[in-house]
């Protein structure tokens, strides 16, 4: 056991077996290193073999940090951009009966500008105004209308026409969104929250 | 010691189970006959190159759009405004340059080493395939950032596949995906250049190295006796990582320094003055020389007869000799060869320069590309929302050509110059001050990018021109094709 791992530990057999220093003689006329020759080739062997990997990890880690970072920061630096859209006139909206109405929202990600079509409830109530997200707060199915409210068709969350809890696995009632009326126009501010949890959080 | 002894039986427990040992000591311990050469570091300096070509390439793809809609404005976004996409970018984009250096080298050396002789035909045979292979990456390459150079490049190359006899029609079409340069012919290249090239060069350079190493690497070109053998590791490799950190380093600091090129996004129907990289440069040359049915010698023939002598070296050269002296004819051919094509690149690149309409040309397209690079990065906009107040009228192709590359499709402008949307509001922007500044641009102060004059602008052009942008101005426009 020992002697093995002595043997081992100097790495100078470049010629084991038979079959190897038959095919070595044969292909270059020629028997083995000297003795010395060894000797001296161990410890240029050891610095060689060093700056040899040294090379190779000064490239592996400019290589590994660019990629890196050409990966990660984008997908940090992608955000929502517009802040207050428009939605829908507010005599448009019907009194008392929730409706659904679908904006349109920028987001820049990576090469592009892209506007999607979200979905948001409204509910007028005389002056007042409620904006519900569509996104249900459990796992980010879409929240439609039901007999007695809003329920999501994926885990059978439910809620009341405000927006309160009242039944399935959802953790919190259906997000509010910010709104205001400008010139008879509603406007909503449109964000995303963190779903699963019972706070309502703004997801970053 | 004892943290040494476990790592012995660490790696004795690995080794049982892998034969790892045998694995190392078989690629490490080779012995290189002559002992180790810098003559010998090309080869795997390629093989790296390929390693550092495939891993930018497939971190390329993470934001590469392959579609003529948006691979433009993803490349821009890689190039401008990822952190470390304009080394990555740069390092693909030069690499490929590098690629194509070294393998001539590597083959110049192979060559005159006469180290395709005795029992290595087949490594020459698989080199040749290759060294195709790497070409066919370049070309395909080529097009996918779709900007001015890559379509027209790749509009002219297919072009040229079309000319070969017979087949020429059907290879164009297949090349094409159709008849035109199209998204469709993007797809195409993008899956080749992507999945179909890299597979094959990945398995070919595997049995190339299988194959090399099997018959033993030949050795210095002198029949004398050398008794000095060095095993692989640790000089020859140490030799080799030290010219691919050289190479490395070259390709970063390129990279860095003159960033990879980057013009406007393709506009078909514009003027653009198309030529190719530098390595297809001597084909391109020789066009010139050639005309009617006698083009077929630059386009087929002699490439042809170059790679078919290429190919079949190893069987025509029969004899055992590997001294390149000892060897004038292939010696001789091989210098003609190499001293040929760079006299053409030389010349190709001459001829440009003297031209003045040419040199003019291709410094106007080369400023405008510079500029593109320098602009911010601007995302482009996708999705149902699009730009309000454009007619539903068509811009003249005039406009087309001439204004669009700067002034966007619509006028909407972009990167390279200001929107037009409203420009008759501005001072000095009359119906007939727009005329004019069509005929004298610098009489309105206007500064490059903006040309000097526009020759290729007819007069009834400038009118049609200038109409539509007032039209555009206006919310009651009148059709301009009722005119």
């Amino acid at each position: 056991m020992n002697g093995k791992a002595v043997r081992m530990a100097s790495k100078v057999e470049p010629l084991q077996t038979a079959r190897e220093l038959k095919q070595h003689q044969s292909h270059f006329e020629l028997g083995h290193f000297a003795a010395e020759e060894q000797l001296v080739s161990n410890d240029r062997r050891s610095l060689l073999g060093i700056l040899t990997g040294l090379i190779g990890l000064g490239i592996t880690s400019l290589l590994g940090v660019t990629l890196g970072r050409y990966s990660v920061v984008p997908a940090l630096a992608a955000a929502n951009v517009s802040d207050w859209v428009d939605v829908v006139r507010l005599d448009a909206i019907p009194e008392g009966k929730p409706k659904k109405q679908t904006v349109l929202v920028a987001q820049n990600a990576g090469w592009g500008r892209f506007t999607s079509e979200q979905a948001v409830w409204l509910i007028k109530k005389g002056d007042q105004v409620t904006v519900f997200s569509s996104v249900c707060p459990h796992l980010g199915c879409t929240v439609n209308e039901s007999a007695n409210g809003f329920g999501c068709v994926c885990h059978n969350s439910a809620w009341t026409r405000d927006g309160e809890t009242s039944g399935g696995p959802t953790p919190r009632g259906m997000d509010r969104l910010e709104h205001k009326v400008e010139d008879g126009v509603l406007k909503v501010k449109y964000q995303s929250f963190k779903q699963g949890i019972p706070e309502k959080v703004v997801a970053s | 010691m004892r943290a040494s002894s476990l790592l012995n039986k660490a790696y004795s427990f690995i080794d049982e189970r892998t034969g790892v040992k045998e694995v190392l000591h078989r690629s490490l311990d080779e012995p290189i006959r002559g002992g180790s050469r810098w003559a010998y570091v090309f080869g795997s300096a390629l093989l790296l190159l390929f390693v550092i070509q495939a891993l930018t390439g497939i971190f390329l793809t993470m934001y590469y759009v392959p579609s003529a809609d948006h691979a433009h404005a993803s490349v821009a976004y890689i190039q401008k405004a990822v952190p470390g996409g304009a080394l990555l970018r740069g390092l693909h984009y030069y690499g490929s340059s590098a690629m194509i250096i070294l393998l001539v080298t590597h083959c110049t050396q192979t060559f005159l080493f006469g180290a395709y002789k005795q029992k290595r035909e087949l490594v020459w045979l698989i080199g040749s395939v290759l060294f195709l292979l790497t070409l066919c990456f370049a070309f395909t390459g080529q097009l996918l950032p779709w900007d001015q150079e890559a379509y027209f490049g790749t509009k002219v190359g297919t072009s040229i596949a079309g000319e070969v006899p017979l087949i020429g029609r059907l290879q164009q079409r297949i090349l094409l995906g159709g008849t035109e340069v199209t998204s469709s012919t993007l797809s195409r290249f993008f899956m080749a250049h992507v999945f179909l090239l890299p597979v094959g060069l990945l398995l070919l350079s595997v049995l190339h190295v299988y194959l090399f190493r099997h018959a033993g690497p030949a050795g210095p070109f002198h029949q004398r006796a050398d008794h000095r053998v060095d095993p692989f590791y640790p000089k020859q490799l140490f030799k080799d990582s030290l010219f691919f950190l050289f190479v490395f380093a070259v390709l970063v600091t390129v990279s860095t320094l003159a960033p990879a090129a980057l013009g406007p996004q393709a506009r078909p129907g514009s003027d653009f003055l198309a030529r190719p990289p530098w390595y297809f440069l001597p084909l391109f040359q020789l066009l010139k020389y050639f005309s009617g049915p006698l083009t077929l010698i630059p386009t087929v023939v002699l490439p042809g007869l170059i790679f078919f002598t290429l190919f079949l070296l190893p069987f025509i050269d029969r004899k055992q000799e590997r001294h390149p002296l000892k060897r004038p004819l292939a010696t001789t051919a091989l210098a003609l060869l190499l001293l040929g094509s760079g006299s053409l690149i030389f010349l190709a690149k001459h001829q440009d320069q003297i031209n003045p309409l040419f040199s003019a040309q291709l410094r106007r397209q080369d400023d405008l590309a510079k500029k593109f690079l320098k602009t911010e990065f601007r995302p482009q906009e996708v999705g149902p929302a699009q730009v309000s107040g454009t007619t539903n009228v068509h811009p003249p192709k005039a406009f087309v050509e001439t204004c669009a590359l700067c002034h966007g499709d619509s006028a909407e402008g972009n990167e390279l110059g200001p929107t037009l949307l409203g420009v008759t509001e501005k001072p000095n922007r009359t119906k007939e001050d727009l005329l004019k500044i069509l005929d004298n641009p610098p009489a309105y102060g206007l500064k490059d990018p903006m040309p000097e004059s526009f020759p290729g602008l007819s007069d009834d052009d400038k009118r049609l021109i200038v109409n539509w942008l007032i039209n555009l101005n206006n919310a009651d426009s009148v059709s301009l094709l009722e005119q």
